[in-house]
């Protein structure tokens, strides 16, 4: 298959394009649009697990200690004295299964959640005086097995001075479920499209055959294979695969990069992927995806139409 | 060159037979003129040669080979030792006299310097060196005719198959077509012309077969048209 074959057939199939622009472009928009969906289910999909692997490493029991003011009974209105704090420490540490134990005070607690708001913890700036602040003291538990991670946390919730336990795993559970959710309608409503995408290429493509009719009548009889009549229509179908998926690709990079930028600005603790780790991936996925597209376009309609 | 034996071809949903126990066998280098009435079955005689057609029974050979039973993929490779010639010409229009006849060529992958070695070569013999550069529809039924004739010669092919060649033409074309296929023939090609044209059968003394009802009727060393229409 020499390069001037090759050459000839992009050439016809620019000629095809170009003669039925707005079959051509309706084709592009459909793929477009498709792979768009696409790609944004991909990117919700990767982002919503990217958080809930995230947050599942962070999983550790927070056991929030009892405050003057709390509103649990148990607490008695009355916070630990220092002494007490240390022991329950010892305590949490006699539990099987805890790896480590942190204290962690109200101040220390401050701090830490002006570091994650970056540029915008002026914000906080009110509570830094003495009393104001209106955090609790707390212990961080990590544990060795993060399925001990119910059991422990019950344990330590009914320690004396323990005000309230949290823990991440039923987030995280969630999240996944959400996940999972997410992937299985998005691959449903992504193979709708796809099939709808590869119809309206075949459409066009068919269009291209018939306005070529004549010129493929006369290449059966002076014996070109069915390869080289093919091929014609297949570098037109990848054609306007490729487009229709770099337009795709352009939308949703800028988009992309324009909501991560909103969400760094004003959601700062939530995880999100850096666009340069996955947008070059995902562009190359949907050039070759559009490609795929195309070629499939023309060869359904090459099967339905073009009897070679 | 040709050989069918016991050919029967039946096209589906119709019940006569198109052609029925045909047995016939043109050697390397005969002309061959085939006549018959409408719907005898000339055309599709011509057809199997090309393998337009396959038999419905029976073996069509050419050039040694069992064309009933090739294999899809091999047909082109058999086309393009075959030149084929319709009534109707099958040039493209808009196109000009040399990339018509080039076509032919460059959807078989033949190296540019040897298209532009054949396709002059090809428009001199059928005279039409000076109008390569004309496009298809500027030029008279007869010199499409002759684009169509250098199309079918510019690869050389073993046999060439004239389908009703001249029925569009007046007597002058029909009987230049005619010499332009004797001359082809002279050169070694084998030739097969199926035609209404009786005069010309008559005048040029060729073999004839003639076909009717699907069936051969007649087969003549130096034969003429021989029946009224």
């Amino acid at each position: 298959m020499s390069f001037r074959a090759w050459a000839l057939a992009v050439r016809d199939s620019v000629r095809s394009i170009v003669r039925s622009p707005v079959m051509s472009l309706a084709s592009m928009a459909t793929v477009a649009v498709s792979l768009l969906v696409l790609a944004v289910i991909l990117l919700l999909a990767v982002n919503l697990e990217y958080i809930a692997t995230t947050v599942e490493q962070q999983v550790e029991i927070a056991a929030y200690l009892c405050a003057s003011d709390d509103e649990n009974p148990a607490c008695e209105n009355r916070e630990p004295t220092e002494a007490e704090k240390r022991a329950l420490v010892e305590a949490v540490k006699r539990i099987p299964g805890v790896e480590q134990v942190t204290f962690v005070s109200k101040d220390v607690a401050l701090q830490r959640m002006k570091e994650q708001l970056g540029d915008r913890k002026d914000i906080l700036e009110e509570y830094e005086e003495e009393g104001k602040n209106p955090l609790r003291d707390a212990l961080e538990i990590r544990v060795v097995d993060p399925n001990e991670v119910k059991r422990v946390a019950a344990q330590v919730e009914k320690l004396r001075g323990v005000s309230e336990v949290n823990y991440g795993k039923e987030f995280v559970d969630r999240l996944l479920a959400f996940t999972r959710a997410v992937r299985l309608g998005g691959i449903g409503l992504v193979m709708m499209l796809l099939a709808a995408t590869v119809l309206t290429l075949s459409n066009t493509i068919r269009l291209s055959v018939y306005a070529r009719r004549r010129e493929i009548a006369i290449m059966k009889l002076v014996g070109a294979t069915d390869w080289y009549i093919r091929r014609p229509f297949i570098v037109e179908g990848v054609l306007l695969g490729v487009v229709g998926g770099l337009l795709a690709m352009a939308l949703t990079g800028w988009g992309y990069v324009e909501l991560v930028t909103y969400v760094q600005r004003n959601i700062p603790f939530l995880p999100m992927v850096a666009p340069q780790k996955i947008l070059g991936n995902l562009t190359g996925g949907m050039i070759l995806l559009g490609a795929l597209l195309g070629s499939t376009g023309s060869i359904v309609s090459m099967r339905r139409f073009l009897k070679v | 060159m040709i050989r069918f034996v016991n050919v029967t071809k039946i096209y589906p949903n119709s019940q006569v037979p198109a052609l029925s126990g045909i047995n016939l066998h043109i050697a390397r280098g005969e002309f061959v003129f085939l006549v018959g009435p409408s719907g005898a079955g000339k055309s599709t005689l011509m057809k199997l040669l090309y393998r337009e057609e396959v038999p419905t029974s029976g073996r069509v050979i050419v050039d040694g080979k069992d064309i009933g039973r090739m294999r899809p993929q091999m047909v082109p490779y058999l086309r393009r030792n075959i030149g084929i010639i319709f009534q109707d010409f099958k040039l493209l229009q808009e196109r000009t006299v040399y990339e018509n006849v080039a076509f032919a060529l460059e959807c078989t992958d033949v190296p540019r310097r040897e298209i532009n070695r054949r396709v002059p070569a090809a428009l001199e013999l059928v005279g039409l060196r000076d109008k390569a550069r004309a496009r298809c529809v500027e030029l008279s039924g007869g010199e499409q005719q002759r684009v169509a004739v250098a199309r079918a010669i510019v690869r050389n092919p073993v046999l060439v198959i004239a389908d009703e060649p001249t029925g569009n033409l007046d007597p002058e074309n029909s009987w230049a077509i005619m010499k332009l296929l004797s001359d082809i023939n002279q050169m070694g090609a084998t030739v097969v012309v199926a035609t209404h044209a009786r005069s010309i059968v008559d005048r040029m003394k060729k073999r004839v077969i003639a076909i009717d009802k699907g069936m051969v009727v007649r087969d003549e060393e130096r034969g003429t048209y021989g029946y009224e229409l």
